[in-house]
Parts: structure tokens; C-alpha cells; sequence
């Protein structure tokens, strides 16, 4: 089947031609894009990270420090320490947020009211922030908030949710997983509608129950999308900011800090362009080499979806 | 007759653009909101209270080769705005700065030198807190347009309750009383807080710690700014002040000033820009609740406080127009009092620094809440126009919050502070 | 038979507890939106939200409508999320098709490439791409709002998995009835994604709608250009909000609701894919 394996009989083989003109059509404006948006920021970026500038004086007036900013952040404790928050951030939130989209996902997929529950689970990702943060800032709140009183039903004492170094980032990740859940069932869902139905009626007749088909059917068929839900996920959480900085604030900086938000912070308020533009590209490499090992975790899984 | 008639449009024509080119265009980049730029109106259009676009259109009216155009963007937004077009070459021609952006600025020479006449009314005619603003490495760079400082602000009601008849004028006092109008729920939680910090970005950490400093006469920097000063005994003694208040159980790290409107703090450190929730929180309460006292002082009277300046781009193609407009704004008289001075105390509600502004605006300035900052000018020690002056706070600010919560004392707390700013000082301040 | 019939009752009536559950957590805060657009300015006050308002305060609505130019934003957002949004699903549709089943030099490569382009924080762009519209005269444009985010890695990604999925011999078929790869991907490729096209439509255009920042910037120099957010963003006062929080939260929810249509407008193309049969285990 198409995108579990591609069958190569002696009739393929005189199909399997290089199609290069068409090809780079299709690519065309994508890459005349990339070369304008993408690549020159980047040379400049990098450019930017080699000197020491404050965004007000002309750029060739900035002064030239090499590598030092680099170095700087590689020693600095706090800027590794926000590697280690976002790190436990992305794999707990990716690896939650995918699993539990799933389950909903394949839950919702044929019930009744299907539509109704695909918008009321996609609302997070429609709510604006400020709803967000209200309401979450209400649940997490030490003395009224709606989770303590439950835990006091229990004779808990009180989680300080949003300041306690120890609590603050876990507490930032269930509010992130909740976000993103709509997003990837979405996701999901259109992948979903993809199996054909053939497969689920030919095991029921084989005697195969709901869970057998969910494992043998649906996420074998589903590598595609997890996959990409995989990588993107992570690549996205590597680069949170948003969720953090607003839910954040009043936890301490080391404990909850994220590499784009120190960046955010050194670029913007501490107004070292330069040393943010090297934090970025430090980021870069991260998520380069994170990604690659992703890919390559899947393909030792034996899950096709890259090729 | 045609080639006259000819020659005639030709002139005219000619004449026509040389004016259109003769307009001179300003760009006005504020950090206001709807209101205070547009004016508020009623329910027919007309204009209750003036905004900025009222005066601006005023001042066309009587320079028509000058047309200003006002930019506002979001006062979080403002100085990112002004950092990213910069870099394109995308300037405005007038500013409303920070104090504290204004150093970076000046630093880079991104100012216009202020006209002699400009200083040196802006030396006599203002307050002195917001002159200290306006000076930047020994000169000043802009006119002062706001000028805020923070007071005690307390509820009357709960502290009569508990049998307080008067706000503490010490900080001892305030060690004292704070603990006796905490009240506790059965279950251990907290119903009502006798003490409240500002918490939640850096000025609202380190302000009030400011004014303790200097109340308890320290301060923050050596005077050239080349050392932090974090670590002297009066800094030290400052932060522990607050730290009693901690260890006695009159405040925690949970209590928000924000619940204050609703009753369930007795006592906070605040600025002027609070005092519309309270009106909307207490009603027809206000007037009955609401007290506002000097801030408890260790050894000496003292608060801090925070300036807004104008200032003109140095790479302003328009630069005397501009100097032109600020003038007739915030300098020239308009009958007893400046229209900036206006702008500020009927539609923004703040406080000018203008002398002669806070003297006529009584209305505005003498009431229940805002009377008793605007005394306190006089007390007033404006935060230090330092280079790196938010990266500093909130280095500073990240340090005074471990210690609120017990993680480090007020002495760790102030040397590692103490130690990483001194590295940025070094940077700029050889 | 009814042991069999039983347990299958139970597990539908869990899997509809968990889903019911699962809901109202995620419609909590959605539901608070349109709820406190309706409250006054002291019931937001209060310190633990209110769920309901005492009285309904239409005249919020009306008053949002007087303070700030809500249709001049509804246009300018919607122009700009649907170029892009429309921009994107072509430009990503075409190079997904391109790495998913046209064959050709460098197609690895190229493709980790495209994923590199999503690995950059957003930040690092601003600076430059400003630049550049400044250097294309764009900036008191819609483009210098549109053209940026014209082609999205995450969109390019998106299609190539979905369009993996297509058995090749349906591609090949075609190729041997000498159908050119245009009409491949217009004929067959995109009725077939219609699923997938509909989930980058979704959430290009959220993105889009929501975008502040990049807006902000480029349209503090152009004002008429201000899209939702950043118009919606002049209500907000330096210090404590509290006097024009509900009508930031009535503005929200004009705000939210063209995301919802959109979003319910485009579950028609959420229907189940072609039917294989025929093809079988190939």
C-alpha cells in the first residue's frame, strides 16, 4: 500500500524515471521565496551574531567580537539552563499532546455529534490569550484557585502551581498540552478520513475488536501524520514562547525560562541583538540535531513517512 | 492670450508644488491609547476631552505648512517599534521615551541636541524629579512630559477595623500593623492580606525597593555609575525591611495587589496610574476606603519615581519644526498652563511636571488619591537614567523575588545582583 | 451474545464520558470569553472569575463598534489571513506534490532544507525582512503584510505526508494515459487532499488572523492597515487595563467568531477519502 512501502516490480522500473524539469516547477516559487525571506536573514543573522550591536547604531558601525558571543551563552548558566526547561518542556509536551489527540481523535472520529466535538476540542487554539490566562490563572491560583480546592477536599496542602521553581514549568506543560490538543486532532482527524473504511470492515469480519483495529490498522496508516506531527511538534515546542512568557512571569526566570523567550529578552530589552542572533542560531543547531535523531528514531521503528 | 494663459497654469502649477513641497511633515510616535489620542467624545461626536489629535489639529491650523502625523503603538510595543524601523532607516521625527530607553538612545546618538532655551526652561520650570529624568549623562534631552512616583495606598475601613485610626508613617509601624490585619480562613488560607508588594515585572519589584533605599539613605549606583552599590548596609538593611513582612505572615508571595479593589488587602505600595480601578472596584466606597499616605520611611521621607520625556530624532529631517511643535506643546503658556500639561492631567490622568501645570490643575490633581503623589514630588528621587537600565532591574528584580520567597537572604541576594551588574556596568562605564 | 453486547455498551458509554469530560475543560475558557464581553468592568474585577453576568451588557458590543474601526480591521484581516492563507496552500500543495511523488535531483536535500526553515525563531526575521520591505517600498502596502508568509515549511511538510499517501499506480496510470504532471496534480492530487488542504486552510488562516507582532510593526508607520489584533490593541492602556478590559474582551469576540465560521465552513471537506476497493493489497 502507498506509503507503507513502494512496490517495485520489473513494470515499475521503466516507470521510475527522473521527472527534474517538473519538478523544480513545482518548487519554483518556493525557492525564489526561500532565497528572498529565508536565506538572507539568515546571512544576516549570522552576520548580526558576530558583532556586538544595539539595533540603534547603523549595522558596519557595530562592533566586531567573532565567536565571543557565542562562547558567552555556551558558559552561561542560565542561558543552558533554559536548554534544560525547554528540552523537558518539548518532550513532555510533544510525546502528551500527540497520544492524548490521538485517543480523542479516533474517539470522536465516527460518534455522534462528530463536528460538535471537533470544534468544541479545536476552541483552545481559536481562545485568545487573555482567556486563556485568565482562566488557567484562575485554576492555578495558590489560595481560591479551583485545583487546590480540590486537593484540600483531600487534606493536600496547596501547590503554589505558578510560583514554585519546582511546579511552574509542569504547570506551564498541562496548560501547553491543553492547547494543542485541538490542533492535532485536527491533524489527525484528516488523516483519519484518508483510511478507507474497507480495511476496518475486512478485520471486523476477521474478528478483529476496536483496539486490534486501532493498533493494526489505524496508526500503522496514521505513521504519515504522527510523523509529521512528531517533528513538527517538536520543532514548534523547541521555539515556544508565547505560553510561557505570559504564564511565567511570576515563577522564577531560571526555573521556567525558555531559549526563545531568553533570546526575546536579550535581543529586546537588554538590547544585545548580537548575542540573541547567536542564541538563535545555537537554537538552530539544537533543533537541527533533534530532529535528524527524531527521523531517525522512527525509521529504526520501522515507521515509514520519511521516505 | 493662450500662450499667457499658458504660462499662467505653468506658474501656478509650479507655485502649487513648491508649496506642496514647502509642507514640512512630522511624524509623532506615542505609546497613548484611543482616547487619549482621539479625545473622548459623547454620543454626538463632540469632543468632552481634548486629545492629542485635538491639539495637533490646533497647531495646523495656525503653522498649514506643517502636518504632524501621530503614531501610537502599544506601550509594550513602543521601544521594539522604534529598535526594528530604526534599523531600516523608518524614523519618526518626535518621540515619547522612558527615561530609561532614552539613555540607550542617547548612548547611540540617536537624539537631537535639546535647544539652550528648551533646557533651560525645562531646569526652571519643572520639578526636580522629572529634570533627573530628563538628564542623561549630565545634559538634558527632552522635555518631561509625565512624571510618576508610588505612596502607600491602605483601606480605610479594614484598618479601623482592626483599630487603626491613622496609616503607619514608619516602616517599623508598618512591621507592626501589617501582621494584625492579616486575617485566615479555617482551612489556612489566606481571606485578607495586611500587606501587598507590586509584583509581576521589573519596575513594580525594584521601585519600591528603590524608595527604601533611599529612604534608609543608600542608593543603588556610585554616582559615575561604575559601581553597583547593591551591597552596602543600607541596601541590605532595605531589602530585609521587606523581608519582615514576609517572615511575620503580614504578606506571602501569593497575595496580588490586584485584589485590593475587592477587599482582600490592607495596605500596598502603588502609582498613580491605579486609580481608576479603585474607583470602578469600590463605586460609591471609594471616597470612604481609599487612603493614601506617604510610603513608611526607615530613616528619611523618600519615594521614587519614573519620567516620560519628548525628544526629537537627531536624524530628523525636520528637527526645528520639531523642536517648533514641542515647544508651543509642552513650553508655551495657553493661559496659566501648558497643553501637554492638559493632555496629561484631564484626558491621560497623570501627573505633569510642569510646576505651573500642577498648580493649576486642581481640579484634576487635588483630589482624595492623586493629591497626596503629587505632594510627595518633593520626596521624590528619580530611578537612575543608568546605561542597561532594564536588563539591571531585572536582574535585580529576579534576585529580590528569590528572596521574598526564602530562597536566598537579602545579602545573597544583593551580591549576586551586585555581581552581575557590575560586569554590565564595566561594559559602559569604564 | 450479551456478555459481548454488554461490554460494548460500556465502552460506548465510556468513550462518550471521556469525550463529554474532555469538552467542557476545553470549552471552559472559550465560554468565559463570550461571557465576560458581557460583564462590566467590576464584575472582571473581581478576584475569582465570574461565570455568568448579573446583567448583560449588550452595549458592549455597540460600544466597540463606536470606539475602534472594527469593519476597517474585519477588512484588512481578512484580506491579509486570505491571500496568505490562499498563497499557501498553493505554494505548499505544488512543493509537496513535487517531494512526495515527483522524482529529481537533490530532493533530500531540498526537503531538509524546507525543514530548516522552520527551525529559526521567529525573532531573527524581523529585523531583515523589514529591511527588505522597506528596500521593495512595500511597507505602506498590504504586501509587506502578505508576501512573507506566502510559503510555509509547515504547510510544504503538511501536504508531502498527505500526498505520500496516494497509491502511485494511480499517478502512473495517468502518466501512461500521457497526462502532464499539472494536470496530475490539479486532477487528481488536490481532490484527493481535500481533507488535508482543508486543515492548512484552518490553521494558516488562524495564524494569520491572530498575527500581532509583524503586523504591528509594519503597520505603525501605515496606519489604515491595521488588522484585528493590532487595532484591537489601541483599547489597551499602558498600566492596568481595568477600565477598558470588557470592551478588550468584547473586541476579542469579534475577533474570534470569523475564525469559527471559518472554521465550521470548512468541515464540509472533512468527509472520508477515496474508496479503495479494487486496489487491495497491492
Amino acid at each position: 500500500m502507498a506509503g507503507l512501502s513502494e512496490t517495485k516490480g520489473p513494470v515499475r522500473r521503466k516507470k521510475l524515471k527522473t521527472n527534474t524539469g517538473a519538478g523544480y516547477a513545482f518548487l519554483a516559487p518556493a525557492l525564489l521565496f526561500y532565497s528572498i525571506f529565508f536565506i538572507y536573514p539568515v546571512i544576516f543573522s549570522f552576520i548580526v551574531s558576530t558583532k556586538r550591536w544595539n539595533m540603534l547604531v547603523p549595522l558596519s558601525r557595530a562592533r566586531n567580537v567573532g565567536f565571543s558571543e557565542y562562547s558567552y551563552l555556551l558558559r552561561d548558566q542560565m542561558f543552558l539552563g533554559v536548554f534544560r526547561n525547554t528540552l523537558v518542556y518539548a518532550l513532555a509536551t510533544v510525546s502528551l499532546t500527540i497520544v492524548v489527540a490521538l485517543v480523542l481523535a479516533v474517539l470522536i472520529n465516527n460518534a455522534k455529534l462528530s463536528v460538535l466535538w471537533r470544534f468544541i476540542y479545536f476552541a483552545p487554539v481559536v481562545t485568545p490569550q487573555v482567556a486563556i490566562g485568565t482562566i488557567w490563572g484562575y485554576l492555578y491560583r495558590p489560595n481560591n484557585g479551583l485545583f487546590n480546592s480540590i486537593l484540600r477536599l483531600f487534606g493536600i496542602k496547596p501547590i503554589y502551581w505558578l510560583t514554585d521553581p519546582n511546579v511552574a514549568l509542569w504547570s506551564i506543560i498541562i496548560t501547553a498540552i491543553w492547547a494543542g490538543i485541538g490542533g492535532s486532532m485536527l491533524i489527525i482527524t484528516a488523516g483519519l478520513k484518508n483510511i478507507p473504511q474497507d480495511y476496518y470492515d475486512a478485520a471486523k469480519i476477521d474478528g478483529a475488536g476496536p483496539f486490534r483495529q486501532f493498533f493494526h490498522i489505524t496508526v500503522p496508516l496514521l505513521s504519515p501524520t504522527l510523523l509529521f506531527l512528531t517533528a513538527t511538534g517538536f520543532i514548534g515546542a523547541w521555539q515556544v514562547f508565547d505560553l510561557p512568557f505570559t504564564m511565567g512571569r511570576n515563577a522564577p526566570a531560571r526555573s521556567v525560562m525558555t531559549v526563545s523567550w531568553y533570546v526575546y529578552e536579550t535581543a529586546f530589552q537588554s538590547l544585545r541583538m548580537g548575542r540573541a542572533s547567536a542564541g538563535a542560531f545555537l537554537l538552530f543547531c539544537v533543533i537541527f540535531g533533534f530532529t535528524l535523531f527524531i527521523l531517525w528514531l522512527f525509521r529504526r521503528g520501522g515507521i515509514k513517512g520519511y521516505e | 492670450m493662450k500662450r499667457s494663459v499658458a504660462l499662467l497654469a505653468v506658474v501656478l502649477c509650479v507655485l502649487l508644488s513648491f508649496s506642496a513641497l514647502a509642507k514640512t511633515k512630522l511624524i509623532f510616535a506615542v505609546h497613548w491609547s484611543d482616547y487619549q489620542v482621539e479625545g473622548v467624545k459623547d454620543e454626538n461626536g463632540n469632543v468632552k476631552v481634548k486629545g492629542l489629535r485635538q491639539y495637533v489639529e490646533e497647531y495646523q491650523k495656525l503653522n498649514p505648512d506643517v502636518e504632524i502625523e501621530i503614531q501610537s503603538v502599544p506601550f509594550d510595543e513602543y521601544l521594539k517599534r522604534i529598535l526594528i524601523s530604526h534599523t531600516a532607516g523608518v524614523i519618526s521625527d518626535i518621540y515619547v521615551l522612558y527615561s530609561l530607553w532614552g539613555v540607550q538612545l542617547v548612548d547611540s546618538g540617536i537624539l537631537d541636541q535639546v535647544p539652550k532655551d528648551i533646557a533651560d526652561k525645562v531646569r526652571a520650570s519643572f520639578v526636580k524629579a522629572a529634570v533627573d529624568g530628563a538628564t542623561i549623562d549630565k545634559a538634558i534631552w527632552g522635555v518631561p512630559v509625565e512624571v510618576a512616583n508610588y505612596a502607600l495606598v491602605y483601606n480605610k475601613k479594614l484598618l479601623r477595623e482592626a483599630g487603626f485610626n491613622e496609616p503607619p508613617k514608619t516602616w517599623d509601624e508598618l512591621i507592626a500593623m501589617a501582621p494584625k490585619l492579616t486575617k485566615r480562613n479555617p482551612d489556612g488560607t489566606v481571606a485578607q492580606y495586611g500587606f501587598a508588594f507590586l509584583a509581576g515585572w521589573d519596575s513594580a519589584v525594584v521601585h519600591p525597593f528603590l524608595a527604601l533605599l533611599y529612604s534608609n539613605g543608600g542608593k543603588p549606583f556610585k554616582d559615575d555609575f561604575t559601581e553597583c552599590l547593591l551591597t552596602s548596609k543600607e541596601a541590605i538593611e532595605a531589602l530585609e525591611a521587606e523581608l519582615k513582612l514576609f517572615k511575620n505572615g503580614a504578606t506571602d508571595p501569593a497575595a496580588s495587589v490586584w485584589t485590593f479593589p475587592t477587599g482582600k488587602v490592607a495596605m500596598m505600595i502603588m502609582a498613580p496610574w491605579y486609580e481608576t480601578a479603585l474607583k470602578l472596584g469600590f463605586k460609591d466606597e471609594y471616597e470612604a476606603t481609599v487612603g493614601v499616605a506617604p510610603i513608611p520611611y526607615l530613616k528619611k521621607p523618600a519615594t521614587i519615581g519614573y519620567t516620560w520625556f519628548i525628544a526629537v530624532d537627531s536624524a530628523s529631517k525636520n528637527k526645528k519644526a520639531a523642536w517648533d511643535f514641542i515647544r508651543w506643546m509642552t513650553l508655551q503658556d495657553a493661559g496659566g498652563f501648558t497643553r501637554m500639561g492638559e493632555l496629561m492631567a484631564k484626558n491621560i490622568g497623570s501627573i505633569p511636571p510642569n510646576k505651573q501645570d500642577i498648580a493649576f490643575f486642581k481640579a484634576e490633581l487635588n483630589d482624595l488619591y492623586t493629591s497626596v503623589f503629587v505632594k510627595e514630588l518633593e520626596n521624590t528621587y528619580q530611578e537612575p537614567n543608568v546605561a542597561q537600565g532594564q536588563e539591571i532591574k531585572t536582574i535585580l528584580m529576579r534576585e529580590i523575588v528569590e528572596a521574598w520567597n526564602g530562597r536566598k537572604t537579602a545579602e545573597q541576594a544583593l551580591s549576586d545582583a551586585k555581581k552581575q551588574i557590575d560586569k554590565i556596568l564595566e561594559e559602559f562605564y569604564k | 451474545m450479551n456478555r459481548k453486547k454488554v461490554i460494548r455498551i460500556l465502552l460506548e458509554i465510556i468513550r462518550y464520558v471521556i469525550i463529554i469530560f474532555g469538552a467542557f475543560w476545553m470549552i471552559l475558557p472559550f465560554f468565559w470569553l463570550f461571557s465576560a464581553s458581557l460583564m462590566s468592568p467590576q464584575e472582571l474585577m473581581s478576584d475569582v472569575p465570574k461565570w455568568l453576568p448579573e446583567k448583560p451588557q449588550w452595549n458592549n458590543y455597540l460600544q466597540v463598534l463606536k470606539r475602534i474601526p472594527i469593519l476597517t480591521y474585519y477588512k484588512n484581516s481578512l484580506i491579509v489571513a486570505g491571500s496568505v492563507t490562499l498563497l499557501v496552500l498553493l505554494t505548499s500543495s505544488m512543493a509537496g506534490f513535487a517531494f512526495a511523488k515527483l522524482r529529481f535531483l537533490g530532493r533530500k536535500i531540498l526537503f531538509s532544507f524546507v525543514l530548516s526553515t522552520m527551525m529559526f525563531p521567529v525573532f531573527i526575521f524581523l529585523i531583515p525582512v523589514y529591511y527588505l520591505m522597506k528596500l521593495f517600498g512595500w511597507l505602506n502596502t498590504y504586501l509587506s503584510l502578505i508576501v512573507p508568509f506566502a510559503v510555509s515549511g509547515y504547510g510544504i511538510f503538511l501536504m508531502r505526508q498527505f500526498i505520500l499517501t496516494i497509491p502511485d499506480e494511480l499517478l502512473d496510470c495517468a502518466r501512461l494515459d500521457g497526462a502532464k504532471e499539472f494536470k496530475i496534480y490539479t486532477w487528481i492530487i488536490l481532490p484527493l487532499i481535500k481533507p488535508a488542504l482543508a486543515t492548512l486552510a484552518i490553521l494558516t488562516f488562524i495564524g494569520q488572523w491572530n498575527s500581532f507582532l509583524w503586523p504591528l510593526i509594519v503597520t505603525s508607520t501605515a496606519q489604515r492597515l491595521m488588522t484585528l489584533p493590532v487595532g484591537i490593541s489601541r483599547l489597551s492602556l499602558a498600566f492596568s487595563t481595568v477600565e477598558t478590559q470588557h470592551l478588550i474582551l468584547t473586541a476579542l469576540v469579534y475577533q474570534v467568531i470569523p475564525m469559527v465560521v471559518v472554521f465550521l465552513y470548512l468541515q464540509r471537506y472533512y468527509i472520508r477519502g477515496f474508496v479503495l476497493s479494487g486496489f487491495g493489497n497491492l
